[in-house]
């Protein structure tokens, strides 16, 4: 099958998914009745609730997914992700610190409130792992992940501590949240949402060729005219910042990030030009799928979207992790 | 393009590696850097490539009177292009992917390749005997193949200057024999100047070319394979006796070790 039969279907399919999924949920919404015209609580169900969450969704899952991609790139590793590197949990510790603080001086900022929160987490998390392996001279791979890993869990007894201190309101809050959940979605954030995703998808596309030959390996890609370290910043900055927004609106949605890339390269292959596109049309219908399982699947209750991508996120992952063991190298 | 290292030294954490190292390499010139395991010869080869970014560099690298920090990082690529030591991670690409990938020097923003692009991949192919290869994922060649495979791509960057981190390491007699052959080719054919580390110590004389022998980061020689010969710098260098014979096939001098 050639590449752009496959990219066809991918798109297509994909369009299916985000079209029909606010059709679904408590209540089914046929189409002939939305072309007929809604009754007002309907309408407001389908257009004020299903539709943006949608989007949320799709932006969610397009965000982590070329934020795992370029991760996956950087350290020719599958198994970088967002999370492994420590970025989700630095931002779960920024939003959680403005739960915990939401009452007071946080509160001014209003809205954009845990989206800052969340931005400066994941800062925090990028600079240490940064701070890490600089200090231990050059971006040794192999230190930048096992610093991702000490800084995950670095952040996450800090989340454990922060939820300790609040009281059992907040808790709640703080546990539901970190579930990951696209419930509780914050319409008017959308805008921002959507804003910092397509920016990162433009500076992402603008370095494809640049990504090609970082998986190739530095010392090539430099060796051919690539600014490695420049390239480098540039991805650590965007992934961490759509990261960032994606987890103050959504909660850290686990193992997209390793999913979604690893799919579109077995099907597309490695040239980036092609793979940013799809990754990012696929992470977003992905999550839509997943956003709609979690509605309907326990109907009337609803379970956090997170819990579904970590169920089948945790197999995937063993199933990564055995398929490289065998082959001997890991991608 | 002719290569003028002056009075150059190296260092990385305060930790000395190369001591005011100085050759003149006349363009065209087929240079083997050869010397024990430790005496600096990688980071003689990356200070070359301009790979090394922590670390003290004094004195300076030249090429054509222009010093290498004065380079573009395209621009560099435009000049010298690099064959990594074998053995190392395995790109997942095809060989004609890996040698499109060296066209980025080339490439301005967003534009792809262009017709001219596409002709130098396929005449490095070509001239390294791959074109029939050209859609194997270079997973799947042998360790000889895909040594040549990471040569084309090289070749496909269409530059004046080659250099090369012992080429022809874990190859089989006949894959090294091939790359040697290769490599002379390239030099000689088409005028390439080629700097090579290597631990084979009879690759200066195949190449009819010069070598630089360096100990403890320090230049011990630098000329003519002629001049090398029973002089006791080789027994110096490498703290080793040697026998030395002559091929009775092609005349050229063969250095063992005792």
């Amino acid at each position: 099958m050639g590449t752009s039969l496959k990219i066809a279907i991918l798109i297509v399919l994909g369009l299916v998914i985000f079209v029909v999924s606010p059709f679904f949920g408590l209540e089914t919404i046929s189409p002939a009745s939305l072309l007929k015209g809604l009754d007002p609580g309907d309408a407001d169900v389908f257009w004020k609730m299903r539709v943006p969450r949608a989007v949320a969704a799709f932006l969610a899952g397009a965000g982590l997914s070329l934020s795992g991609m370029v991760f996956q790139a950087l350290f020719r590793n599958p198994l970088a992700t967002p999370f492994t590197l420590g970025v989700s949990s630095g931002a779960s510790f920024g939003a959680s610190m403005y739960f915990f603080l939401g009452g007071s001086a946080l509160a001014s900022l209003g809205g954009v409130g845990p989206l800052f929160a969340s931005l400066f987490g994941a800062g925090l998390s990028v600079a240490m792992v940064w701070l890490i392996t600089s200090a231990k001279g050059g971006f040794s791979t192999v230190i930048m992940l096992l610093a991702g890993v000490v800084i995950n869990f670095f952040f996450s007894s800090l989340v454990l501590f922060v939820q300790y201190l609040s009281d059992s309101n907040d808790s709640l809050r703080i546990m539901h949240w970190l579930m990951g959940s696209l419930s509780g979605l914050d319409t008017p954030r959308l805008a921002d949402l959507a804003f910092v995703v397509l920016a990162g998808f433009v500076a992402i596309r603008l370095i494809a060729q640049e990504i090609d030959l970082l998986t190739a390996g530095e010392e090539l890609a430099a060796s051919r005219g690539v600014k490695v370290n420049r390239v480098k910043l540039i991805i650590f900055i965007t992934a961490s910042v759509v990261v960032g927004s994606v987890v103050s609106l959504a909660g850290p949605i686990g193992f997209v990030g390793l999913m979604v890339p690893h799919a579109c390269r077995l099907i597309l292959g490695w040239s980036h030009r092609i793979l940013i596109p799809a990754v990012f049309f696929v992470g977003g219908a992905f999550l839509v799928l997943c956003d709609l399982v979690s509605r309907i699947i326990l109907a009337p209750a609803e379970i956090p979207i997170g819990i579904i991508t970590s169920m089948l996120g945790g197999p995937f992952f063993l199933w990564t992790l055995f398929k490289s063991q065998k082959t001997g190298d890991l991608f | 393009m002719m290569i003028s290292v002056k009075d150059f030294s190296f260092s990385i954490g305060g930790k000395q590696i190369l001591f005011d190292v100085a050759f003149d390499l006349p363009k065209g010139a087929y240079l083997s850097i050869l010397g024990p395991n430790g005496a600096g010869k990688s980071t003689l080869l990356k200070c070359l490539l301009r790979l090394h970014e922590k670390g003290t560099a004094k004195g300076s690298i030249l090429i054509d009177g222009k010093p290498l920090e004065g380079y573009s990082q395209k621009g560099l690529a435009r000049l010298i292009s690099y064959v990594p030591q074998a053995g190392g991670w395995i790109p997942p690409f095809t060989v004609q992917e890996l040698s499109k990938l060296s066209r980025f020097p080339y490439i301005s923003g967003l534009s792809g390749l262009t017709k001219k692009d596409v002709e130098a991949v396929d005449r490095a192919l070509e001239t390294t005997g791959l074109t029939a290869m050209r859609d194997r994922p270079l997973k799947t060649l042998s360790g000889g193949e895909r040594q040549k495979a990471f040569l084309a791509a090289a070749v496909a960057q269409e530059t004046p200057i080659m250099l090369l981190d012992e080429p022809a390491s874990f190859l089989d007699p006949h894959h090294t024999s091939e790359m040697e052959k290769l490599l002379i080719r390239l030099n000689q054919e088409q005028g390439l100047s080629m700097i090579a580390v290597t631990h084979d110590l009879n690759h200066p004389a195949k190449t009819k070319g010069l070598a630089l022998i360096l100990r403890k980061g320090r230049v011990m020689y630098f000329g003519d394979v002629p001049g090398l010969l029973g002089k006791g710098v080789l027994e110096e260098a490498f703290d080793h006796q040697f026998v030395y014979l002559e091929n009775p096939k092609s005349g050229l001098p063969v250095i063992l070790a005792e």
